[in-house]
């Protein structure tokens, strides 16, 4: 097992050195100049443009610019933006909001697309498990940020129940038709994997063992039904952390809460190369840390796997 | 048991009254068009207590609908339509799920099929031991047997049970302590020596906590030699109740697990099929049912295992009085093992009685090709067409010789020394798979492997198709080494040297139609052009008796036997020399594996082929092979034809496997 985290970590370092290139890389090749971008309407003072390129080695090339960063990364000096702020400062600024935003997500999602998932595989058939099931594939067919638009239309605009947006400092309430929308997609994945789980594990043959054994209805179906149908839905539900904190850049801009996903959009926009590979380098740790965590849950749920 | 006791219980039956009285039972499944499709037609009978009764029938006759239904488990779309099913006189069929609960476990249990699904993979084999007991509020400290058992033990035991208290079972906490006070009680009692010695290892192997009573203990202590008072003193002292730990080590080591506490803790991947369905045993028996519904319990596992374990539930049973309701397709299985015989065909019974009745004076035409068919009664090769009547030596000898006089080697296939080796997950030393196995397949005969699952023969065979490079050894094919063989020889090798797999679904391609499957070879080996390979295609299927209506089909249109008998319509295509059957006929229904198997040879006799034949089962071997080799771990122990391996087989392991043959010993007092 220790062989096996240890093993798993080191594959992380090529990892990492592979999307910060390819994300430098992407940011670098970029059309338009930011330095000429910061002087907007005003005339190109070309001294000035001089010494901001050189202060943030512009006038080097590309792989020398990316080594310099990744020199700085490793003694946690992520560099400034261009108008002189810390990278780390945005980051830490930012993150919390995209966390909060995430977990609220993530709670909405794993409840709601459990709950009807359970409902849904065990009354086949039934209208309600029919009512599920196309709202499940609507929400999956539908791009977020039409959910998104409807939502705030609907409970924010029509019946006024919710906020519409949120601002700089958001609060609970504020985050709470984001993360609906955030986590829509998934939830929908996830009512359908549960349906699909629980409606092929009540045919197996250990099932009807239990039942021959005299256990009643209520615990064959917790025993031996649902906890066996929860092993694929938690590790969907595990490598989705990740996949929250990357998908809620099209939620944050709908809303315009300033998270991760907000901050990301506008450094591009800006071709601040420091502060998007930071980010995308943070954000592909908590992915691959994700990842990680759910294999040994796995191994934890499934006694069938074993890692060595 | 003794006579006395056996009279005792005919007579305990009769005065009960049946047990299970199921009569004129109809079930209906209802098709997803919402029409009624009948599984179970007007079928009637009876177990009495204490009885094992067998219903035997092909797959798709009813038999395991009909037990489903006593248990109320019918699947999907199952529903009894008509009829009755008394349980102890109280009508069953059509109760509530919630009264089934009651009745399942505690009135009724099951041994379910296959192992390998029957088991939750995710717990542990004691938890779902215990989720039986708990589910049925079983006292775990005390034994609980039925009138039956009772009356049939005071038949042996030297002492008289009183109440309760002297079921109470030995605890593991208090083993250590009862061993000392019985080693006390002996030296006091003048044991010495010997005698001492036996009786303390004795004490050893029957003191099992959680499944040895306090009046067994005190039974064994006198058996040994301690007086009867004092031996009941120490009884009481030391056998004070088990834990639940305890009762379900005693119920696995009951149904024969080893090492049992240990045992509970592991999970069912852990374990082999045979332990698997030892653990189900211990399940289906844990609360003591007074009916227990064995569905093919053992068709899943290797006819060794499957006497083992036949033999160990017929002990237990026997000894608490539960009466089985045996579900098998083989009759001789059946005869074997049941006092009784229900043979169901299409959803009815058309036949039972007692089983000696059954077998050798069968009515209904159905039970007559079912005798004829069971493999495990059958005495001799079969005889194809051509041949009946003529001896099978002098024919094999006329034909070697007029092989030899077209100057090819007598030996079509030769095996040199096969070693081979396979690398362990974390382990050094290489798994010897096979160890050193020479033999050769002579033109025009059938040489069988036989051995029990593991024993390396399928890896021999895959060796033989050169699907497998040996780490050692050569296989020679018409007197040429095959390792030597270039692209273009091996292409002509495989065009001669045909397989027959195990599983007939999985070795056809479900995507393929049954033209395609069969004219593929034709294809790949370039032979002729599309209309002489439908033409060609259509000869093979009418070769194995199948219509040529089935060329448009798919695999899953078709029934195991039938499939079977298309992946032998593949391998015929090319007209090859040798065929490889690896347990070709091992998944099949009685009936349709003796078709199949007379078909192979009839096809052998017309066309001169050579068979090798991986088989578990040696009543197989029996029907259609004409020398046999037997393979234990890897290595070859015994070569010989077929009627010395049966009539003088040399070494132990050998005749372990005849004894295994269900039903070989019955006599039938057929011509």
């Amino acid at each position: 097992m220790g062989k096996y985290l240890l093993r798993r970590i080191l594959q992380m370092i090529p990892v990492v050195l592979g999307t910060t290139f390819l994300v430098y890389a992407l940011v670098f090749f970029l059309p338009g100049d930011p330095v000429k971008a910061m002087f907007g309407d005003k005339p190109i003072n070309e001294a000035v443009a001089a010494q901001i390129r050189a202060e943030y080695h512009l006038d080097q090339p590309f792989i020398i610019q990316y080594f310099i960063y990744l020199k700085n990364a490793l003694t946690l000096d992520f560099g400034n933006t261009f108008a002189g702020q810390p990278v780390i400062d945005e980051i830490t600024r930012a993150f919390p909001v995209t966390i909060k935003l995430g977990l609220m997500a993530f709670v909405f999602e794993a409840i709601f697309g459990v709950v009807f998932g359970i409902i849904s595989g065990l009354k086949k058939g039934k209208w309600y498990d029919t009512v599920i099931l196309i709202v499940s594939l609507l929400l999956i067919s539908v791009p977020t940020f039409v959910t998104g638009f409807v939502l705030q239309y609907l409970l924010g605009i029509k019946w006024s129940i919710l906020p519409v947006t949120a601002g700089s400092d958001p609060t609970f309430l504020d985050l709470l038709m984001p993360a609906m929308v955030l986590g829509s997609v998934s939830m929908a994945y996830i009512i359908r994997l549960t349906r699909a789980e629980i409606s092929s594990n009540i045919a197996e043959d250990y099932v009807r063992t239990a039942r021959a054994k005299g256990m009643g209805n209520g615990q064959v179906m917790l025993r031996h039904v649902l906890r066996n149908s929860l092993i694929p839905v938690v590790t969907y539900l595990g490598q989705d952390i990740g996949a929250l904190m990357g998908g809620a850049m099209i939620t944050e801009q709908i809303f315009n809460i300033h998270g991760i996903g907000f901050l990301t959009y506008q450094s591009i926009l800006k071709g601040e190369a420091n502060l998007v590979v930071s980010i995308v380098t943070l954000l592909m740790l908590v992915f691959v840390v994700c990842n990680l965590i759910v294999d040994m849950l796995y191994a934890a749920l499934d006694p069938r796997i074993r890692y060595a | 048991m003794t006579e006395n006791v056996n009279s005792d219980l005919r007579a305990m039956q009769k005065e009960h009254g049946p047990l299970l009285e199921v009569s004129h039972l109809a079930i209906d499944f209802t098709t997803d068009t919402g029409k009624a499709v009948h599984a179970v037609r007007d079928s009637s009978f009876s177990v009495y207590p204490g009885q094992w009764v067998a219903i035997v029938g092909e797959s798709g006759s009813g038999k395991s609908t009909s037990a489903m239904a006593v248990l109320g488990l019918l699947p999907g779309t199952g529903h009894v339509v008509g009829g009755s099913i008394k349980l102890d006189g109280k009508e069953i069929a059509g109760a509530k799920q919630s009264e089934f609960d009651k009745l399942r476990g505690t009135k009724m249990g099951l041994v379910p099929q296959d192992p390998m699904s029957n088991l939750n993979p995710v717990w542990r084999i004691g938890t779902q031991v215990k989720e039986a007991l708990k589910a049925n509020n079983m006292d775990v400290a005390h034994e609980k047997r039925s009138s039956l058992a009772k009356a049939l033990a005071a038949g042996e035991a030297a002492v008289q049970l009183k109440g309760n208290d002297d079921e109470t079972f030995l605890g593991s906490k208090e083993l250590p302590e009862l061993m000392d006070a019985a080693k006390k009680a002996l030296n006091a009692a003048g044991v010495t020596g010997e005698a001492f010695d036996k009786a303390v290892a004795g004490f050893e192997s029957e003191w099992v906590p959680g499944s040895e009573t306090r009046w067994r203990v005190a039974d064994d202590l006198i058996k040994a030699g301690v007086a009867s008072e004092q031996a009941w003193s120490i009884a009481k002292k030391y056998v004070l109740g088990a834990t639940m730990d305890d009762r379900i080590a005693g119920l696995l080591s009951e149904a024969g697990l080893p090492d049992a506490a240990t045992r509970a803790r592991q999970y069912p991947h852990e374990f082999s099929g045979g332990m698997r369905q030892r653990a189900l045993i211990a399940i289906g028996l844990a609360c003591r049912p007074d009916l227990l519904i064995a569905d093919e319990p053992t068709s899943a596992l290797d006819v060794t295992v499957q006497k083992r374990i036949l033999d160990h539930l017929r002990m237990l049973t026997d000894n608490l009085g539960t009466a089985v309701l045996f579900i098998t397709h083989d009759l001789g299985l059946a005869a074997e093992r049941a006092q009784h015989i229900v043979v169901m065909y299409k959803g009815q019974v058309v036949e039972s009685g007692p089983s000696l009745e059954v077998l050798q004076h069968p009515q209904h035409p159905y039970t007559k090709r079912l005798v004829a068919a069971a493999p495990s009664l059958a005495s001799q090769r079969l005889i194809s067409a051509h041949e009946r009547g003529e001896n099978v030596d002098a024919l094999l000898e006329h034909k070697v010789a007029g092989e030899a006089a077209l100057d090819k080697s007598e030996h079509i296939i030769t095996v040199d020394h096969l070693v081979r080796e396979f690398k362990l997950p974390r382990k050094k030393e290489m798994f010897k798979a096979v160890d050193d196995v020479s033999f050769s397949v002579k033109r025009g005969t059938t040489l069988a492997i036989v051995g029990e699952s593991g024993s390396g023969k399928s890896t021999v065979a895959n060796m033989v198709l050169h699907l497998l490079q040996p780490t050692s050894g050569k296989v020679f094919y018409e007197g040429r080494d095959t390792s030597t063989f270039n692209a273009k020889d091996l292409l002509n090798f495989r065009r001669h040297v045909q397989p027959v797999f195990q599983n007939p679904y999985g070795s056809l391609d479900p995507m393929y139609s049954i033209y395609r499957s069969i004219e593929e070879p034709l294809r790949i080996h370039k032979i002729g052009d599309n209309k002489s390979r439908e033409k060609r295609v259509r000869e093979l299927l009418d070769m194995v008796e199948m219509p040529q209506s089935v060329m448009g089909r798919y695999p899953n249109e078709l029934s195991g036997g039938q499939r079977q008998r298309i992946a032998i319509a593949r391998a015929m295509a090319l007209d090859p020399d040798v065929i490889v059957c690896d347990e070709a006929v091992s998944a099949l229904d009685v009936l349709v594996q003796d078709q199949v198997l007379r078909l192979l040879n009839d096809l052998q006799a017309e066309k001169g082929l050579s068979y090798l034949f991986i088989t578990h089962d040696l009543a197989v071997v029996r029907q259609i092979a004409d020398e046999v080799v037997v393979m234990q771990h890897g290595r070859l122990v015994e070569h010989a034809t077929t009627d010395e391996v049966f009539n003088n087989p040399k070494m132990q392991y050998t005749r372990d496997l005849l004894d295994a043959i269900p039903g070989g010993k019955l006599q039938l007092g057929l011509d």
